[in-house]
C-alpha cells in the first residue's frame, strides 16, 4: 500500500516535471517587459539598483507584509512553546570558542558592508541580517550566548522595529497620494533608513527562531 | 479626495499596527488595543461600502507607480463584501475572547501533561489575531497575483500560529499537519504565478485578465492548475478536507471561530475571483468537478458531523460540509449573477453562524468541562441564551427563513431550476436534512436531564452575549439580503 502511494507520488511529480518543461519550451515572448520597465523609472526610485528598487520601492509593500511573515514566524513558535531541537547541552570546544570570537567582528563588519552594498550592487537588509543571524547562532554554539525563554520588553521593542519603521513610512506616504508614497528627493535617505531598522530587526528575528527556547546549559552556568 | 482619509489603505495598515503594539506590550496584552483597532476597522468597512455604492469601485496605486510596475488594491462589490463580513464577525470575536481567555485561566483550566510552566494559551493570541485580519483585509483588497501570494502566506502563518497557541501536544500535531498542507498549497499557487509572469510579464490581474483572453496556451492550463489545486487544498474542499478537523476541532474557542468563519473563506474568495476574472477560460472546464466536490463535501461532512460525540469535532465536520455549498455555485455562475450572489450569502452567513456556533460550544465547554455530547444534559437549563445562540446558528445552517443561509439557499435553488440543473435540488435539500440530524442532536443532548452530581462552572454573561449576537446577525442576515446583493452589483 505504501510502496504504491509512493509509486503514485513519484509518477505524479514526474509528470508534473515534464509538463512544465514542456510548457516552459512553448512560452512565447512575454508581452510586458519588465525589466525594461523597471529601468525606466529608476531615476525616480532614490537607489541605483533594480533590485532594491523593486524590493523597496516599486513593490515595497510585498516586502513590508514579508517583513511581518518573518515576525510571524518567531510568533508562531513562542505560542507554540515548542523546545528547539538543539536542546541538548552544547559541550565545552575551545576550537569553536575562539572561531565564534574571530568570526564574529567580522560579520559585524560583512552585514554593515551588505546593507550599504544594497543601495546600488547586491545586498541589502535580508543579506545583511542573515550573516548577523548566522553570527549569533555561532555564538550560541560557543555557549557565549544565553538563549531566550521569553523575549524581554527591550528585545520584543528591537524585534518589532524593522516592522514599525516600515509602517511609519509607509503611513506617512499617504499624505502624498499613496500608501508607500516617497517623495523623490527623499527616497534614498528612506530607503536607507527602512532597511537599517529591518537589518536589526530580521537580524534578531533570525537569530530567534534559533535562540527562542528554554536555556539548555546547566543552572550554575547561567548568566 | 486627500488619501489620508482613503479607508482602503488604513484597513490594512491598522491591524498591522495593532498587532505589532501587542507584540511590544507582551504576552496577555493587547485585548483593548484589539477592540479599539476592529471598531474603527468595522466603521471605516461600512464607510468603504456607502461611498463605493455611490461612486464605483476603488484603485490605489500603492508607492503612486500603478500597475504593472508597482502593486494595485481593488475595492469592488465582492472584496468590499468580504472585509464587512471580515469586521463583522471579527469584532464580537475579540470581545468574547477576553471573556474567554480570563475564564478559562481562573477557572480550573484543563493543565495537560508536560505543559511549559508560565504557558498560557492566550500568550501570543492578540498579535496573532492581528496579523491574521491584517493579511485577510490586504487578501481582499489585493489585485496582483504576486502579492496575494503574499497575503496567503501572512494569512497561513497567523493560523498556524493561532492553531498551535498554548502548546498542547495534539495541537501542535494538527497545527503541524495545516502547516505542510499549506506550505505544499503555496507552493504550487506560487509555481502558478510564476508560469503566469514567465508568459505575460506581468502580476497584475487587471493587466492579465484582457492578455489571457478566451484562448490561453497550455502553460496557462498548467498554471491554473496548480493554482487552483492550491486553493482548494487551503479551502478544505473535500477531498482535501483531512486536516480541518484536528485543526480547527481543537483550537482554543476563539480560534476555532476565527479560522471557520473567516480563513478558510478567504481562498474561497480567491477562487472565485480567479475564476471570474483571469482564468475565466478554464471556469467551464472545472466548473462541473468543483460541483460535484462540494456536493460531495456536503453529504461527507454532514455525516461525520453525525457520527462524532464530540461537540467542537461536530462544529468543524459541520464547516467541511457548509464549505461545499460554496463550491455548488461554480456550475451555475452565469451572467444573471444569481449563483455568485448565493455564493457570497453563504459565505457571509455560515461566517457568522460559525463564528456563532463554536464561541457557544466554547461557553459550554468551559460550563461544563467536557467536549462531549453526552455532558451536554441540563445545559439548557443552565445557559438558555446560549442554546438558544446555538439553536439560531443552526437555523442559518439548515437554511430556514428568514436566516441568510435561506436566502443563499433560494438563491441557489433559483439558479439551478433557471438553468434547468435540477439535480443539484437533491443535495442541496439532502444535504440541509443532514444539517438539521446533527443540530437537532446537539440541542436534543441540552434538553436532557443533568445526574445529579453535575457541577456547573459560572460563565461571563459577555461570552452568552456575543455568541448570541453572532447568531442573530446570521438570521437576521436574510432580511437586509438586498442591500448585500447591490453591494456586489458594484463591479
Amino acid at each position: 500500500m505504501n510502496a504504491l502511494l509512493r509509486g503514485c507520488t513519484v509518477l505524479a511529480c514526474l509528470g508534473l516535471g515534464l509538463g512544465l518543461a514542456w510548457s516552459m519550451l512553448e512560452l512565447p515572448p512575454a508581452p510586458i517587459q519588465m525589466p525594461g520597465l523597471v529601468a525606466s523609472h529608476m531615476d525616480q526610485s532614490g537607489v541605483d539598483h533594480p533590485v532594491t528598487a523593486v524590493l523597496l520601492n516599486f513593490r515595497g509593500y510585498d516586502t513590508l507584509l514579508e517583513v511581518a511573515v518573518l515576525l510571524l514566524a518567531l510568533l508562531g513558535m513562542l505560542a507554540a512553546g515548542t523546545t528547539p531541537l538543539h536542546a541538548s547541552s552544547f559541550k565545552e570546544a575551545p576550537m569553536l570558542t575562539a572561531l565564534a570570537r574571530a568570526l564574529t567582528p567580522i560579520a559585524v563588519l560583512v552585514a554593515g558592508y551588505l546593507l550599504w552594498a544594497g543601495a546600488f550592487k547586491p545586498g541589502g537588509a535580508f543579506q545583511a541580517a542573515a550573516v548577523l543571524a548566522g553570527a549569533a547562532v555561532l555564538l550560541r554554539i560557543a555557549g557565549l550566548l544565553p538563549s531566550w525563554t521569553t523575549p524581554a520588553d527591550g528585545l520584543r521593542l528591537a524585534l518589532a522595529a524593522g516592522l514599525l519603521v516600515f509602517l511609519g513610512v509607509a503611513a506617512s506616504g499617504l499624505a502624498l497620494g499613496g500608501l508607500l508614497a516617497y517623495p523623490p528627493e527623499w527616497a534614498g535617505t528612506l530607503i536607507l533608513l527602512i532597511e537599517t531598522s529591518l537589518t536589526v530587526s530580521l537580524a534578531l528575528i533570525l537569530a530567534g527562531l534559533f535562540l527562542a527556547g528554554p536555556d539548555s546549559r546547566p543552572p550554575e552556568e547561567q548568566s | 479626495m486627500s488619501a489620508w482619509l482613503d479607508p482602503v489603505p488604513w484597513l490594512i495598515l491598522l491591524p498591522l499596527i495593532w498587532a505589532t503594539l501587542a507584540f511590544i506590550l507582551g504576552p496577555r496584552r493587547g485585548g483593548r488595543l484589539a477592540m479599539a483597532g476592529l471598531a474603527i476597522q468595522l466603521g471605516l468597512a461600512v464607510y468603504l461600502a456607502t461611498q463605493m455604492m455611490a461612486t464605483g469601485p476603488r484603485v490605489h496605486s500603492l508607492g503612486g507607480w500603478g500597475a504593472p510596475l508597482g502593486i494595485d488594491l481593488l475595492a469592488d462589490g465582492l472584496a468590499v463584501a468580504m472585509l464587512l463580513l471580515t469586521q463583522i464577525a471579527a469584532l464580537p470575536l475579540v470581545i468574547y475572547a477576553r471573556a474567554y481567555f480570563s475564564a478559562s485561566s481562573t477557572a480550573s483550566a484543563p493543565q495537560w501533561e508536560g505543559a511549559p510552566r508560565r504557558m498560557v494559551p492566550s500568550d501570543q493570541f492578540w498579535p496573532l489575531t492581528g496579523f491574521l485580519l491584517a493579511a485577510l483585509n490586504a487578501l481582499f483588497l489585493s489585485a496582483d497575483l504576486f502579492n496575494l501570494y503574499v497575503t496567503l502566506e501572512l494569512l497561513t502563518l497567523a493560523a498556524v500560529g493561532l492553531v498551535a497557541l498554548g502548546g498542547k501536544p495534539s495541537q501542535v500535531v494538527a497545527a503541524l499537519r495545516y502547516l505542510l498542507v499549506s506550505l505544499a498549497a503555496s507552493g504550487a499557487y506560487l509555481m502558478g504565478v510564476a508560469l503566469i509572469y514567465g508568459t505575460y510579464g506581468t502580476v497584475s490581474i487587471a493587466h492579465l485578465t484582457p492578455l489571457i483572453g478566451t484562448q490561453p496556451p497550455p502553460a496557462i492550463w498548467l498554471a491554473g492548475g496548480l493554482m487552483m489545486t492550491g486553493l482548494l487544498a487551503k479551502t478544505a474542499l473535500f477531498p482535501f478536507h483531512f486536516w480541518l478537523p484536528p485543526a480547527h476541532g481543537g483550537a482554543a474557542a476563539p480560534v476555532s471561530a476565527l479560522l471557520s468563519a473567516l480563513v478558510v473563506k478567504a481562498s474561497f474568495y480567491l477562487v472565485l475571483r480567479l475564476l471570474l476574472e483571469p482564468l475565466a477560460p478554464m471556469a467551464e472546464a472545472v466548473s462541473w468537478l468543483l460541483g460535484l466536490l462540494g456536493a460531495a463535501a456536503i453529504l461527507w461532512g454532514s455525516w461525520q458531523a453525525l457520527a462524532t460525540r464530540h461537540l467542537k469535532r461536530l462544529v468543524a465536520w459541520s464547516t467541511v460540509a457548509q464549505l461545499g455549498y460554496l463550491f455548488l455555485i461554480f456550475p451555475l455562475l452565469a451572467p444573471d449573477g444569481l449563483a455568485l450572489q448565493a455564493g457570497v450569502m453563504q459565505a457571509v452567513s455560515h461566517g457568522l453562524a460559525k463564528a456563532a456556533m463554536f464561541t457557544a460550544v466554547g461557553v459550554l465547554m468551559l460550563a461544563t468541562g467536557r467536549d462531549t455530547l453526552d455532558g451536554l444534559a441540563g445545559v439548557a437549563g443552565r445557559l438558555p441564551l446560549t442554546i438558544f445562540a446555538l439553536g439560531l446558528a443552526g437555523v442559518t445552517l439548515m437554511g430556514l427563513p428568514p436566516s441568510g443561509g435561506f436566502l443563499a439557499k433560494w438563491l441557489l435553488i433559483d439558479a439551478a431550476l433557471g438553468q434547468g440543473q435540477w439535480p443539484w435540488l437533491i443535495i442541496i435539500i439532502g444535504g440541509g436534512l443532514l444539517t438539521a440530524a446533527y443540530v437537532f442532536q446537539v440541542l436534543r443532548q441540552s434538553f436532557l436531564t443533568a445526574p445529579e452530581s453535575t457541577h456547573f462552572q459560572p460563565v461571563p454573561r459577555s461570552m452568552e452575549w456575543t455568541a448570541f449576537m453572532l447568531a442573530a446577525a446570521s438570521v437576521l442576515l436574510g432580511l437586509r439580503g438586498v442591500e448585500w446583493i447591490e453591494l456586489l452589483a458594484v463591479v
